[in-house]
């Protein structure tokens, strides 16, 4: 350890190895080092089960469950938006090749009282009981000036300019109801409140788009989700780390960052120093540089069946906006399975989570839980959320905001490209990456 | 897609830090030796594909080093995934890295269940007249391991002697059982599958 290094990067998360990866690539000598001995700190998928039981304190799972390593059970729900910006840095990193993923089978949105799928094609939309006859018709219009819509060019505008008006503008010229408006801002543009009625509409129109390009790659939903679990996500970005020199190390506490004049020069380990020029880690290694901005909660459920009136569905997303259920927030349900190697077969993990608004968030998450039938075991985590206080520019200490309530990874990467532009002053350069990674052909 | 497919196969390197894991694979690569332990050659690739023709059947190996994660810290357990063979490498000259391969092989039976697994004395140059590990030994670990070993080799990287015969041995199991797994495994639709950039073709996107 006592070396020095461009930059030492605390804890294995995804934002760490992703960064960490970066860094590597871009020719930074990187020490990544982890105080568990396992990677993935929060993003890790727990394995066997018997270990997920343990941490939250419940009595060992009988014979039912059947081998306790076939669960690798994720501590934070997500899925991947199939076009989204972490399926880009897996393909310009090449850490897709590590890596198998399925499509998520279904995506349902929730309203008074039972839920609906958010329909994929024509046929479905026929049937789909979402809205009526007529506004489906206005919907349809509004969907197809949201594809149309060509940001430089003025002439797709239709009157709006999105640049300027509000997104509420822009429901209120197609004149789409609330219910609509509802579905369109949470289940498409997978906002969790609506702040964004009155902002800027270009940013709900990209997010639509998003949505819709994702769709239109795999077909059945636009999320996938990666075979053995999320975990899989950072080791794969270790793995690109080490292959570009970062040297890693596990179940190593670390005592403290070390500083001179304000700016950090190294980490101590018991009597040990490595001595840097940056660190980049996340808010669990800083508590002193970090504030709380609010809660989530999640509770992981383990299900011997599908969720009712998913058809059956391997796998599924369910939104609940906020309000349907008089929330500022959403709630959101994931479902994955035995088809992904994360639960013994015949098993699956639910996942019920949202941001925290009460004193009593076990109650708030309710109106979830209710929709996943008989629960067989039931783990709640109300974890803090927090943010950096600073952008690190003269500590030199670049730490990641906490991992957030929604159910996919775009803040994720958002954050990690800005950490990564804060620590380095460029943006990341995907041709950094050699490419002969190997071929992939398929 | 209307032409066939050669199965690709990946294969892993098992084992402790210097046994010669990379060097095997630089063999394996570019059929080349150096004798330091030189990283940079390698840095940026770690895995490699190449195909092979078993009683006429094609067949694609694809060897993955490490990248030297074994040094300080552990292989991440997605190193395993999807492996179809592993190869547990120890040195000839160090009965050490011999006697810590029960482990690598319990981490190869957890993370990569069903890997066919050869075991592979390295640097048989360095033998010498007193062997640090006699064939005995490596006989009574197979037997140890209940016959969890396909098949048992010795290499040298330094001369080249035994390593091409091994990954062609290697690619001969693999197109076996490969055989009778086809004839039995029909094909879902819900096999999982790797992410790939967008196809310049596809249709112009619709949220139908
Ligand atoms: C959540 C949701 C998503 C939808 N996504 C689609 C979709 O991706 N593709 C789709 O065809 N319909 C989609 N629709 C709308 C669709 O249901 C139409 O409204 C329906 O096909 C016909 O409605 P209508 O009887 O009012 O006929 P009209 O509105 O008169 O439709 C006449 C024809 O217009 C075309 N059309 C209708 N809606 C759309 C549309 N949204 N996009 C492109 N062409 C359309 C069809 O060819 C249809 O036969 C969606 C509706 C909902 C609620
Ligand atoms: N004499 C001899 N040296 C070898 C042989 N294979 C590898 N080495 C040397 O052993 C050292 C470690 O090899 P390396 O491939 O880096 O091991 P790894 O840590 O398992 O990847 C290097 O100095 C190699 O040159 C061999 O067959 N014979
Ligand atoms: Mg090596």
């Amino acid at each position: 350890m006592d070396e020095e290094y461009d930059a030492i990067v605390l804890g294995t998360g995804l934002k760490e190895c992703i960064l960490s990866g970066m860094l590597s690539v871009s020719g930074k000598k990187v020490l990544h080092v982890d105080r568990n001995k396992y990677y993935g700190g929060e993003s890790a998928s727990i394995t066997p089960l018997e270990e997920l039981f343990t941490r939250y304190g419940a009595p060992a799972p009988d014979q039912s469950y059947g081998r306790g390593r076939d669960w690798n059970v994720d501590l934070i729900p997500k899925f991947l938006m199939a076009n989204g910006s972490l399926v880009k840095l897996l393909i310009h990193t090449g850490v897709t090749k590590y890596l198998e993923f399925k499509c998520v089978e279904g995506s349902y949105v929730y309203k008074q009282g039972k839920i609906s799928k958010v329909p994929v094609d024509q046929k479905e939309a026929l049937a789909s009981d979402l809205m009526g006859m007529f506004e489906k018709r206005r919907f349809r219009n509004f969907l197809v000036y949201v594809q149309d819509l060509q940001e430089d060019d003025p002439k797709t505008w239709k009157d709006l300019d999105p640049n300027v008006c509000t997104m509420q503008q822009v429901y209120d010229k197609f004149g789409l109801d609330k219910n609509t408006q509802d579905f369109t801002g949470h289940a498409l543009a997978l906002y969790r409140d609506d702040d964004y009625l009155n902002q800027n509409a270009l940013q709900t129109i990209r997010r639509i788009k998003l949505y819709s390009d994702s769709l239109a790659r795999y077909g059945k939903s636009p999320y996938l989700y990666p075979m053995y679990g999320l975990g899989e996500l950072p080791q794969g970005f270790a793995r690109l780390s080490a292959i570009y020199g970062g040297t890693y190390m596990l179940d190593k506490p670390i005592d403290e960052i070390v500083y001179e004049n304000g700016k950090a020069v190294g980490v101590r380990s018991g009597s040990e120093i490595a001595k840097c020029k940056q660190v980049y880690c996340d808010p669990s290694y800083v508590p002193e540089k970090v504030k709380k901005t609010g809660q989530v909660i999640r509770c992981i459920c383990l299900l011997d069946h599908t969720i009712p009136n998913t058809r059956d569905a391997l796998s599924t997303q369910i939104i609940i906006p906020q309000k349907q259920v008089n929330r500022k927030s959403d709630i959101y349900v994931s479902l994955v399975s035995y088809t992904h190697q994360v639960a013994a077969k015949g098993w699956f993990v639910g996942m019920v989570s949202t941001t925290v608004e009460t004193e009593n968030p076990e109650a708030e998450i309710k109106p979830g839980l209710e929709l996943l039938g008989p629960i067989r075991q039931k783990f709640v985590t109300v974890s803090d959320y927090y943010e950096p206080i600073d952008e690190g520019k003269e500590s030199q200490v670049f730490i990641s905001k906490s991992y957030d309530a929604t159910t996919h990874f775009e803040t994720t990467c958002l954050d990690v490209l800005d950490i990564f532009r804060r620590g380095t002053g460029t943006d990341f350069d995907f041709s950094a990456v050699k490419q002969n990674l190997g071929d992939e052909d398929q | 897609m209307a032409s066939i497919k050669v199965p690709k196969q990946k294969v892993i390197l098992c084992g402790e830090f210097g046994v010669g894991k990379s060097s095997l694979f630089r063999r394996f690569t570019n059929n080349t030796f150096v004798t330091a332990s030189d990283r940079q050659s390698t840095l940026g690739l770690d895995h490699f594909d190449k195909e092979y023709s078993v009683a006429g059947r094609q067949l694609r190996l694809q060897l993955w080093d490490t990248g030297g994660m074994e040094r300080v810290a552990s292989i991440t357990s997605s190193y395993y995934k999807f492996a179809e063979a592993a190869v547990l490498v120890f040195s000839l000259d160090n009965a050490a890295s011999f006697h810590v391969l029960s482990q690598h092989l319990l981490d190869i039976v957890t993370y990569a269940e069903n890997a066919k697994i050869f075991l592979c004395g390295n640097k048989s140059d360095l033998e010498g007249s007193t062997p640090q590990v006699t064939d005995a030994d490596m006989e009574s670990f197979c037997e140890q391991c209940h016959n969890l070993i396909s098949a048992t080799f010795k290499t040298s990287c330094r001369s080249g002697e035994g390593v091409h015969e091994m990954f062609e041995d290697i690619a001969q199991h693999l197109v076996e059982a490969n055989r009778s797994r086809l004839e039995l495994q029909s094909i879902h639709d819900t096999e999982s599958f790797k992410v790939l950039p967008p196809d310049e073709s596809t249709d112009p996107p619709c949220l139908c």
